[in-house]
């Protein structure tokens, strides 16, 4: 509690939807708060409620109670602090590779040179180098979510939200991309709050896990992770910390 | 019968290409078989070609068959220029701003119904049987199609481009040239295309009934002068113009929306 003025600070947060049938609780009373530089992973079973509670975190979705306070602050909408990866993809289908990468350098006004050249390092960065002049539709579901990758890597933003970034990649790319997300973050001393329903990549990846419940998302667990970088998957202790998170876990995820 | 892929799709690409050639010379073949049948309904091959002759030979009103082509292409394009920038801008206005909504919204869905056409006697009235209105007739036909696709176009957009904007810090102009927009253009370009044949229907309606120049001067005076040569070379015309434009705006829109094939 001594870092209440400084980095994110979720409070009790809720949300219910309402229509005409009635009303529908898919987060409720989530607490936590994010330590400047950290790697926090969100783990939940499939529509437990994740991306309504990042999307209230981003500032696109009302919450319905609780508080979000970023810096001592009340955060109402969106930050320009925060930058996100779309589970839905969001790519805009009427721009190229090279125009989405750059798009959110574009809305800050950033001169066509500079954000051609920022956005051209970031789609090499995830490999898609070949494939500026490509519209969305062109390109394979991996591909896709790679852009929308590099869009949020190229926004350059304080704390980078992930909503399963990773779930349309194939093993191997996958693993590379864990590594890859690692060396930036660590390189550019980045905050992440990264969703995923994958144990094995939580555990991999995180310097804490949250733990959630099924619906409606609750905080279940906290789990610190104190394993060293990079992680081996087979050790002993990894494999334990892996083993009492699904013993945990409200459904198979 | 086994085909490779490859031998598919140049078979395909072949028959796509014979195809509109081949339906087109079956019409000319079921109008030559009909005007044999019939030679009162319909003039022959020979007639109209003669008949397209002296239009230039004998100008109607002093100006021969482009004179009149012209007269009316002239009105079209002038109208859709103003129906396309003002019905664009009208129809974004609608549909992105609540307060336009509220406020133009009902005036706009009062007018829209109205067929142009039923302007003409009120617009004569006025305004007497000159260019200006004329295109303004024209004008009043094609900025409908216009604003309603520009507007259906605009509400198309999904939310979740918006929260894109909203995370990467749009400003609310932004929004609507990087987003909203472009998601709306291909709805725009068909206002576009129906605003064009909407345009070619009240010209020569505004032109049948009272004008000197124009292709609706010409159906209206081979009507008369039961010269029906005369009017089917009209048509023909007509026909052939709408057929350049709607190929012109294809490839432009090939050209303004490269995603949407
Ligand atoms: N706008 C909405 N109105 C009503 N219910 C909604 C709305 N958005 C989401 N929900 C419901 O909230 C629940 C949680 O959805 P959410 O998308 O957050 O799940 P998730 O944990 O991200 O799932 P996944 O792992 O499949 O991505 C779902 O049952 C969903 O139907
Ligand atoms: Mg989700």
């Amino acid at each position: 509690m001594e870092q209440l003025t400084s980095g994110l600070v979720v409070e009790h947060v809720t949300k219910t939807f309402f229509n005409s049938g009635g009303y529908f609780t898919a987060v409720e009373d989530v607490s936590f708060s994010l330590n400047d530089g950290e790697f926090l992973v969100i783990l939940g079973p499939g529509r437990c409620g994740k991306t309504v509670l990042l999307n209230m975190i981003a500032g696109i979705e009302e919450k319905t109670g609780g508080s979000i306070r970023y810096n001592g602050q009340e955060k109402t909408g969106a930050h320009p602090d925060f930058g996100m990866v779309f589970q839905s993809l969001a790519l805009m289908p009427f721009k190229t590779v090279m125009e989405n990468v750059e798009l959110p350098l574009k809305l800050r006004g950033v001169p066509k040179g500079e954000r051609r050249e920022t956005a051209r390092h970031y789609i090499e960065l995830v490999g898609l180098t070949g494939f500026e002049k490509s519209y969305p539709h062109e390109l394979s579901g991996g591909m896709k979510q790679r852009v929308g990758i590099a869009r949020a890597y190229a926004a350059n933003p304080k704390v980078l939200i992930m909503d399963e970034p990773f779930g349309q990649l194939d093993a191997q790319t996958r693993y590379s991309m864990q590594n890859e997300i690692l060396r930036i973050w660590e390189a550019e001393r980045r905050t992440v709050i990264f969703v995923t329903n994958n144990i094995e990549e939580a555990v991999y990846l995180g310097d804490r896990i949250i733990l959630l419940s099924d619906c409606p998302a609750t905080v279940k667990e906290t789990y610190p992770i104190g394993l060293p970088r990079p992680r081996d998957m087979v050790s002993r202790e990894f494999l334990g910390i892996r083993t009492r998170i699904s013993d945990n876990t409200d459904l198979a995820i | 019968m086994f085909y490779t892929i490859g031998q598919r799709k140049k078979w395909q690409r072949i028959l796509y290409l014979i195809l509109p050639v081949l339906s087109v010379a079956l019409v000319i073949l079921a109008y030559a078989l009909v005007q044999m049948r019939l030679p009162a309904l319909l003039p022959d091959a020979g007639e109209l070609w003669d008949r397209f002759l002296r239009t230039f030979t004998n100008p109607i009103k002093e100006a021969g068959l482009p004179g009149h082509i012209w007269a009316s292409l002239r009105r079209v394009l002038i109208a859709l220029l103003f129906a396309w920038t003002l019905g664009i801008s009208f129809g974004v206005l609608i549909g992105w701003n609540r307060t336009c909504k509220a406020l133009f919204g009902s005036i706009f869905e009062l007018f829209r119904p109205i067929p142009p056409i039923a302007w003409i006697p009120i617009i004569i009235m006025w305004f007497g049987i000159g260019e200006f209105p004329k295109v303004l007739i024209v004008f009043i036909g094609s900025f409908i199609p216009v604003v309603i696709n520009t507007e259906a176009g605009i509400r198309m957009v999904e939310k979740e481009y918006i929260d894109v904007g909203r995370v990467f810090g749009a400003k609310r102009s932004q929004l609507l040239r990087e987003f909203v927009v472009p998601t709306a253009l291909p709805s725009i370009f068909a206002g576009v295309r129906t605003s064009v044949s909407c345009a070619w229907t009240v010209v020569l309606a505004a032109e049948m009934l009272g004008a000197d120049h124009g292709v609706g001067a010409l159906v209206t005076r081979g009507w008369n002068a039961g010269d029906m040569a005369l009017v089917f070379v009209s048509i023909i015309c007509i026909g052939i113009i709408g057929a350049i434009l709607a190929f012109v705006l294809n490839k432009l829109e090939k050209v303004v929306c490269p995603w949407n094939n």
